[in-house]
Formats: C-alpha cells, sequence, structure tokens
C-alpha cells in the first residue's frame, strides 16, 4: 500500500490502487468544487479532469479553497488554483484543466469513471446528468443554496448520487419543469448568490463519502442512488424522504435500452478545447 | 489506438448466469453485445453496451470438436439485428476461470472470421468480440479505420462497486 494512504487501508486492500486508476472529472471548482478536488486529491485519485471557465475574485476568497488573496488580484484561474492545490498534496497526480464551458469540450467527460457536479444552476445539473446517462458514468451532484423567506434565511442544499439505469434527479423531486423554466425567466436577472464555507464543505465531504463507498471495497452496502437533504438551519443532513418513496421504481425519463453514445456517428464532431 | 469498454455490472452478471446454463448439444453457450460508440479526446473508441443477444437454443450445432459452434441461423439473427438497429456487435462467451482470461487459438480464428461479416451491414461501427473469466473480462475490437484487430485496453463495469480493468496496468 501506499505509505501516504495507510492510514485509510481500511478501505480495503485494494483501495489505493482503484483510487489511482480512476479518472474523476469536477465539473466547476468553486466553494464547492474546490472541496471535493482537495479530497479526491488526499484520498490518491490518480487522474482529474478539471472544468472551470472562472478566475478567482475578492468574494470567492469567503470559500474557495487553496485560493489565497494574490489568486483574487492576479485572477488566478480556478482550475490553476485546484491543479495546485491536487498536486501540492499528490505530485504524481495527472491533472487535465478545461478552462472554457465544459458545454464546449464535453469530449473530455467520456472516459471519465466518476463526474462530480458542482454547479449553480438547475439547467447545468440536468445537462450534466443527461450526458453521464449517456456515456455510463456515474453522477455526484451537490449544492448549496440560501433564500430568504420573510425575515430570516434558509440554508439548504443537497447530495444526490444519479447512476445509469438508475432513478434520475427528476425521480427524485430535485429537477423539475417548474424549476427549469423558473431559472430560465430569471435568467440573467439574479444576483450573485449567496455561498459559505462550511455547507459547501460539509456537503462536499458527503458526496465524496459517497463516491468512496461506490467504488472502495470496504463498504458491503453498496448503493447506485442517493439523495441526502441538508438542513443548514437545523444543521441536519438526512436521506430525503423521496427516495423513500420512490426507491426500487423504474426511470421513466432515461427508458431501457438506454440512448448511448455519439447520436451522430460517425459524422465527425466540432472541434473540442482544451488548455492542458 | 486505445479502445475502452464500458458495460452495466447488472447486465455482467446477468450474462454470466445465462452464459452458465447448460445446453443439450454444446459445451459452453454464446451471445452478443449490442452497443453504441464514440470517439474519445485522445481519438480512441468508447464501446457502450446497450444489451444482450444469447444465441437461441436452436442454433447451436452439435459439434464435439468445440465448446460451442453455432449455426448460420445464429450469425443471421445477429447481422440482423446490428443492421436494423444501428449497432456494432460484439460476440461474447465465457471461460470459467478468475482472473484476466484470453482467447483460444481456436476463438481467435473463428472471430476473426466472422467479426469483419459485420461491416457487411454496418461498416462504420466497430465491432468485436469479447470474453469473460468469473471476475475479470478481455476483449478484441475491429475499428473501420485500421481493419485489424485492438486489444481493447479498459473495462469499466458501472455498478457499486465498480469495477476497472485497465490493460496497462495488469
Amino acid at each position: 500500500m501506499n505509505p501516504r494512504l495507510t492510514s485509510q487501508s481500511f478501505l480495503g486492500e485494494t483501495s489505493d490502487r482503484i483510487l489511482a486508476r480512476l479518472r474523476v472529472a469536477v465539473v466547476g471548482l468553486g466553494g464547492g468544487g474546490s472541496h471535493v478536488a482537495q479530497q479526491l486529491a488526499h484520498l490518491g485519485v490518480g487522474h482529474f479532469v478539471l472544468f472551470d471557465p472562472d478566475y478567482v475574485e475578492a468574494s470567492n476568497l469567503n470559500r474557495l479553497v487553496g485560493a489565497t488573496a494574490s489568486d483574487g488580484d492576479a485572477k488566478t484561474k480556478k482550475t490553476t488554483v485546484a491543479e495546485r492545490l491536487i498536486h501540492g498534496i499528490n505530485p504524481d497526480a495527472d491533472v487535465m484543466l478545461v478552462t472554457h464551458p465544459w458545454q464546449e469540450a464535453g469530449v473530455h467527460l467520456r472516459d471519465c469513471d466518476v463526474v462530480f457536479g458542482c454547479v449553480d444552476s438547475y439547467s447545468a445539473r440536468e445537462e450534466l446528468e443527461r450526458v453521464c446517462r449517456r456515456f455510463l458514468i456515474p453522477y455526484i451532484d451537490h449544492g448549496m443554496d440560501v433564500t430568504k423567506v420573510i425575515d430570516r434565511f434558509v440554508v439548504s442544499g443537497q447530495v444526490i448520487l444519479s447512476s445509469p439505469g438508475e432513478l434520475c434527479m427528476r425521480c427524485l423531486g430535485f429537477l423539475t419543469e417548474d424549476l427549469l423554466a423558473q431559472e430560465a425567466a430569471e435568467y440573467g436577472a439574479a444576483g450573485p448568490r449567496p455561498q459559505v464555507v462550511w455547507p459547501n464543505g460539509l456537503l462536499a465531504s458527503a458526496a465524496v463519502g459517497m463516491f468512496v463507498q461506490l467504488l472502495t471495497p470496504c463498504h458491503r452496502d453498496h448503493r447506485m442512488v442517493e439523495y441526502l437533504e441538508y438542513d443548514g438551519n437545523a444543521q441536519t443532513l438526512n436521506t430525503s424522504n423521496r427516495l423513500a418513496a420512490v426507491r426500487g421504481k423504474e426511470c421513466p425519463h432515461f427508458p431501457t435500452p438506454l440512448d448511448l453514445g455519439d447520436p451522430f456517428w460517425p459524422k465527425p464532431e466540432p472541434p473540442q478545447r482544451c488548455t492542458k | 489506438m486505445r479502445v475502452v469498454f464500458k458495460i452495466m455490472s447488472v447486465l455482467v452478471e446477468h450474462v454470466r448466469a445465462d452464459l452458465a446454463r447448460p445446453h443439450p448439444v454444446a459445451a459452453e453457450r454464446v451471445g452478443f453485445f449490442s452497443c453504441k460508440v464514440a470517439r474519445l479526446a485522445d481519438g480512441g473508441l468508447l464501446v457502450l453496451v446497450q444489451g444482450y443477444h444469447p444465441v437461441d437454443d436452436a442454433d447451436y450445432l452439435d459439434d464435439p470438436r468445440v465448446g460451442a459452434m453455432i449455426n448460420s441461423d445464429a450469425i443471421r439473427k445477429a447481422l440482423q439485428y446490428a443492421y436494423s438497429h444501428s449497432v456494432a456487435m460484439f460476440h461474447i462467451h465465457a471461460h470459467e476461470h478468475r482472473g484476466r482470461p484470453w482467447f483460444s487459438n481456436t476463438d481467435l480464428a473463428e472471430s476473426a472470421a466472422f467479426v469483419p461479416d459485420f461491416w457487411n451491414v454496418q461498416p462504420q461501427f466497430p465491432h468485436g468480440a469479447v470474453l469473460l473469466s468469473r471476475d475479470s473480462m478481455a476483449g478484441l475490437c475491429w475499428a473501420p479505420e485500421s481493419r485489424k484487430p485492438i486489444r481493447i485496453g479498459d473495462f469499466v463495469s458501472v455498478g457499486a462497486p465498480m469495477i476497472l480493468v485497465r490493460e496497462s496496468e495488469t
């Protein structure tokens, strides 16, 4: 076993080899994704594909793990911050940076083993889940929100594991037509969304926990679909009642036989972009 | 060229159980995977298994020289499926041992003879042959651009737990 990973040997005799082989995508390297990237590097994941077109701003420093004040001044790319963080922990990690919107470089998702969605919008989550289903990739989504209800703020969030052939985020009631329509109607009107470090960290940790149970031999109760709901005011993280209500049912949104692969095969695809 | 082969774990288990069923005249069973494909960023090929099609009981020939000999109807049905559904087809059978399997000389000769026939109905798709053991898998892929078999380097069985077989690390 890798000496750096001996403290996690309970994950299974072969866990370090499994983790070192994995190619994991993190889409969005902000408050949530930066935590995920850091934890995956500590775990010993060997191959990363990091997607984020944005650079660090001073307003990110309340939550962006690994970013410094000088990154804000220099407008350092968030992917560069994450790469620096990962290589500081594991210099041997293979890290690919994609600094364009992931939709313009989706080909780099195709041979990832797991995708973490750390994006802000419902529509981006839906798109990512669709891509992951098409290429048989487990998708782990997490995010938080702060909304004002009358005279107080409600802090909430979710962590969802959506796997091919299993219930999807629509089945779980997390994505709905109303939410997507409302988001589309408000496009461009929303100001900066409130984000804080501790729910980001808590939800990212739960997301990485789902990843570990999916991949390592120590877990006997492997699950392909999970839905945790975070109540930041009560400080609780619980399995959603919605999951219990629909568990075992078939997903009508991604019916079998699954719609897989490149739908335009064998026509050449438009050029895809990446920086490294 | 790198070839990655992905399949759902539940389907792998279903296929293992199906191939293990006894047959009146054949010593082993065979079938076909129907697959969709995509290009990888490095120019490699991603093969995604969509379905499993066992060879019908009546389509085995009584030939004690080999584990399973199938008749022309079995091949015709597989060709018909590939044509009707615009899919790549991969022949599948199993060897009863643990560890990374590999094809016998007979397997290799037979595959080289019939796999390229699938280009008669789906010339734009790769086709091939996959071999299961009790806990691993191996395979060959005939890609349209190379016309020669390429060893499938990566297998991913998508389930819980995920199982990855990387050629470069075994």
